[in-house]
């Protein structure tokens, strides 16, 4: 065993560690609600970064993946009475059908239109959710949404939701990683450079974009039966414009295209509020400025920024060091 | 989480078409198709602005329902209800502030980010500056809704069909932008640059135009729209942080039915919204209002991207 | 046994303009046929009709005697063609390999799904896949670039390696669009080396290029295209020495050196 692998299954022991143990530390409700759903958001960003990470496809609607799962999987299992899990297979079922439904446009519609597309498309679910009262409950929203439950085990708890989310997340992260970096993360990324040089590989491009769009709506509507299943209580409100945005922000944050880095832009995007509450009303002024500050000066993303900043330090140590060196010889 | 309703249809409520019922049929439906033509010109208005921003940056302004929200607040907010200054010369002096902020704005935000190599900076780049001038807002004037009394008020009435001033001044107004930036893109220098720097940025920086500067000017213009647009709205929708969202994603819609990054096709597209989503309040239920051009804007994306009056697909 | 390339009278019409007119020509196995003509002839048109990237107004292609006008791209590709662009079009953010395993996406068969499930199968493809692409690049000689960054690789480095990623599907014939276009001397030197080892091992080229010394060295048989009709067919020699080309295209020059 080399000494970078020791160094890093070290690394993943601690991380593992740290990760069981967050709800011994954090004992602070609120703190574990905010946890909880920056877990969510880690599953529902990692399926964004196939379409707009990978395959440069600009998807606004992601409001709109999240709400119908969240309502598909919630109205389900609350009226016919189907355990959460079988609402959270027809999400993903729910979820095949839209990257359907949206990856086809995506072969006509590119650039601005495809964004207009998916924020019309996320629109017209949000309003029909607080339109259609008799299915929705409408702008009142819907209630006593039941919790998730294995044999009887009631996930109900902010600590025993957080281990189930956890498993939910790595599976996700797992199932991420492995086709980001396999010959379909390779072919997504290569559609972002140059469609008609990916065309003459021979590969379909029109499947590749649809499997691009199906991948992130399962994710999304996952992530959306998980909320839906813990919060117990959705308002149509919640699946805005705005929301669509923040999914955009995380992977802006992280570095386009990089598993590991939407993890990360999740955690600063989701945890930023926090910090930065000490600000009292102007933290969302704050957070925006940061933001797009960030998008102007970092366009590869924050972690690609620490990094630059890491080796620009390091160089410059190491620079002294080998003249020091240098002056000693002589 | 931010604030609720940002795009919820409550706004709509008070609408002024809703409450007369015992009229004849046709006088509803001419009712219907005035109002309906009234909030097309301002779908159009919209289009406009934000064509104006996308064919001199190549930047979709996602902020420009802030900007709107923003006209409305200088004008209502602190000129007459807080200065107590005269409709009028505030009217002016709104439109000035505005223009300045759309320069600056242009000049610290879109020029760095029309450059960046991947939209994705670019259209959040812009959705933030929404955020930006959102919080804004609701720091410096608070949440509360309010309007400004006396202002674009009042009914015409001819036979039995009651018309709102709002509306007539809407669509006059309207017309009266159209053709003074016609006229401004037409016969001006800084016009004719700006219809050169829409159309090939190189070419225009090799003619000897500063791009920048001229993005400076177009953005500004677009914004002292946008502040028109903000100032018309007032008796449609009280001033309130949301008052512009759902007109701005319909400007949207607009400028892609009629024709994307095309005048006329934004107002062609304007109109078409207004007068359809209007006039299916006679057929659907009024909740779904806000729905039809959502649906048209997706079909038109669908069936024609470019557009009616566009010239490519 | 058919020959490789058969396009007959194929014609394209943008609106009202002409821009390939009733265009036949066959490409024997085993030559390197090229596409001459001034600009605007409409050599480009003629490779994306083949290529099926713009659709055919009238005519059909045929390839190893299988109808393939009318086809997506894709499945002309599938069916053993592949290309190089005019201007490269390469895939800037990824390393050199990356770009060459992108063209043998589809001869690794596994889905996504399965992919997930036999983890084992997966690694063993990609590891095939990085194989065959190493060996690529070793074989036209770009193996100590791999892990670069496209976007870093000079210009003529780049444009070959839109060569190695069309040989990763192992096609029968590769189209190349001005291949030697924006290159240097010697880099059109390793171009034509290049070309003429890929040929010798078995695939075919039916290529455009507007360098004649490129032309007349490699070429087995070359076409004459002006404004989008045959004009000349033959050896490089009778297409130099042909009064018509020489008036359309060539000059006086190359004349004078054959004949020398």
């Amino acid at each position: 065993m080399t000494k970078s692998n020791i160094t890093k299954l070290a690394g993943i022991v601690l991380l593992s560690i740290f990760m069981l143990l967050v709800p011994v530390f954090v004992k602070n409700d609120y703190y574990m609600l905010v946890i909880n759903r920056l877990l969510i958001n880690i599953v529902i960003v990692l399926g964004l970064n196939f379409i707009t990470g990978l395959t440069g496809q600009m998807n606004l609607g992601t409001a709109g993946i999240f709400a119908l799962g969240a309502y598909t999987s919630a109205l389900l299992s609350k009226n016919l009475g189907i355990s959460p899990w079988l609402g959270m297979l027809a999400a993903v079922c729910m979820g095949l059908l839209i990257g359907v439904g949206l990856g086809f446009p995506s072969l006509r519609i590119k650039g601005v239109y495809l964004s207009l597309t998916t924020i019309g498309f996320a629109e017209v679910v949000r309003l029909l959710c607080a339109n259609l009262n008799d299915v929705t409950g409408g702008t009142q929203g819907l209630r006593q949404i039941p919790p998730f439950s294995v044999f009887g085990f009631k996930f109900n708890t902010q600590q025993s939701v957080y281990y189930l989310f956890l498993v939910i997340a790595l599976i996700a992260f797992f199932i991420a990683c492995r086709i980001t970096y396999s010959k379909w993360g390779r072919v997504f990324k290569s559609l972002r450079d140059n469609v008609e040089a990916v065309e003459m590989c021979g590969v379909n491009i029109a499947s590749v974009k649809i499997k691009a769009f199906t991948l992130a709506a399962v994710f999304g509507s996952i992530g959306g039966s998980m909320y839906a299943h813990y919060m117990g209580y959705m308002n149509p409100s919640t699946f805005n414009t705005d929301l669509s945005a923040n999914f955009v922000i995380m992977l802006m944050v992280g570095g386009i295209g990089s598993v590991v880095g939407n993890v990360v832009g999740a955690v600063i995007v989701t945890a930023l509020p926090e910090v930065l509450r000490f600000l009292g009303t102007y933290y969302q002024l704050v957070f925006a400025t940061i933001i797009v500050l960030g998008a102007i000066f970092l366009p590869n993303g924050w972690g690609d920024g620490i990094r630059r900043l890491y080796r620009w330090i390091r160089k410059k140590c190491v620079g002294q060091k080998t003249q020091e060196g240098g002056a000693e010889n002589e | 989480m931010p604030p609720s309703h940002r795009f919820g249809g409550e706004a709509y409520n008070d609408d002024p078409h809703v409450e007369k019922e015992c009229k004849p049929m046709l006088a509803i439906l001419i009712q219907l198709l005035v109002s309906g033509i009234a909030l097309g010109f301002i779908y159009a208005l919209v289009g406009i602005e934000y064509t104006l921003v996308w064919n001199s940056t190549g930047l979709l302004n996602f902020s420009h329902d802030k900007l709107i929200t923003l006209g409305a607040y200088i004008f209502g907010g602190t000129l007459v209800l807080g200065l107590g200054l005269n409709s009028w010369l505030s009217v002016i002096i709104a439109m000035i502030v505005s223009g300045i902020v759309g320069a600056l704005v242009a000049s610290t935000i879109f020029n760095p980010l029309r450059n960046m190599r991947s939209t994705i900076f670019a259209v959040m780049g812009t959705i933030m500056l929404g955020r930006i001038l959102y919080e804004a807002t609701r720091l410096i004037w608070g949440p509360i809704p309010f309007t400004v009394p006396n202002w674009l008020t009042g009914n015409v009435i001819i036979h039995d069909i009651s018309i709102t001033k709002a509306n007539l001044y809407i669509c006059v107004v309207s017309i009266v932008v159209v053709a003074c930036l016609q006229t401004f893109l037409t016969f001006t220098k800084t016009g004719k640059a700006m219809r050169c720097v829409a159309q090939n940025k190189k070419a225009a920086a090799l003619m000897g135009i500063n791009v920048s500067q001229n993005i400076c000017i177009t953005t500004g213009i677009s914004s002292i729209i946008c502040c028109i647009i903000g100032m018309l709205i007032i008796p449609l929708f009280n001033i309130d942080v949301n008052m512009a969202s759902m007109i701005g994603l319909k400007g949207f819609s607009a400028g892609v039915i009629g024709g994307f990054g095309y005048m006329p096709g934004a107002i062609l597209g304007g109109l078409i919204i207004g007068i359809v989503e209007n006039l299916s309040v006679a057929v659907l239920p009024a909740v779904y209002k806000d729905v039809v051009s959502f649906v048209l804007l997706i079909l038109f994306l669908l069936v024609r991207p470019g557009g009616i009056l566009g010239k490519k697909a | 046994m058919s020959s490789l390339l058969q396009v007959s009278n194929i014609t394209k019409r943008f609106q009202g303009l002409v821009a390939v007119n009733d265009l036949s020509l066959t490409m024997e196995h085993r030559t390197i046929h090229a596409l001459i003509g001034p600009n605007g002839a409409g050599k480009t048109t003629t490779i994306n009709l083949i290529t099926g990237v713009t659709p055919l107004t009238s005519g059909e292609v045929q390839l190893d005697g299988k109808t393939i006008s009318g086809l997506p791209t894709f499945q002309v590709a599938r069916s053993g063609i592949g290309r190089t662009f005019q201007n490269i079009k390469v895939f800037p953010s990824m390393t050199l390999l990356e770009n060459v395993m992108v063209g043998g996406h589809e001869i690794a068969p596994m889905g996504i799904l399965k992919g997930l499930f036999n983890m084992r199968g997966a690694q063993k493809e990609e590891k095939l896949l990085k194989e065959k692409a190493e060996q690529i690049l070793d074989y036209i000689g770009m193996y100590k670039w791999k892990d670069e960054l496209m976007e870093n690789l000079p210009y003529g480095r780049q444009k070959i390696s839109e060569l190695a990623r069309a040989l990763m599907t192992g096609p029968k014939l590769i189209l190349l669009d001005e291949p030697a276009a924006g290159l240097n001397p010697s880099e059109r030197s390793e171009l034509v080396k290049v070309i003429m080892k890929v040929y010798e091992d078995g695939t075919d080229f039916f290529l455009i290029e507007h360098n004649m010394d490129v032309i007349m060295k490699i070429s087995s048989k070359i076409t004459v295209l002006n404004f989008g009709s045959k004009i000349a067919e033959g050896t490089p020699k009778e297409i130099q020495n042909n009064d018509e080309v020489i008036k359309a295209y060539l000059g006086r020059k190359y004349q004078a050196q054959s004949q020398n």
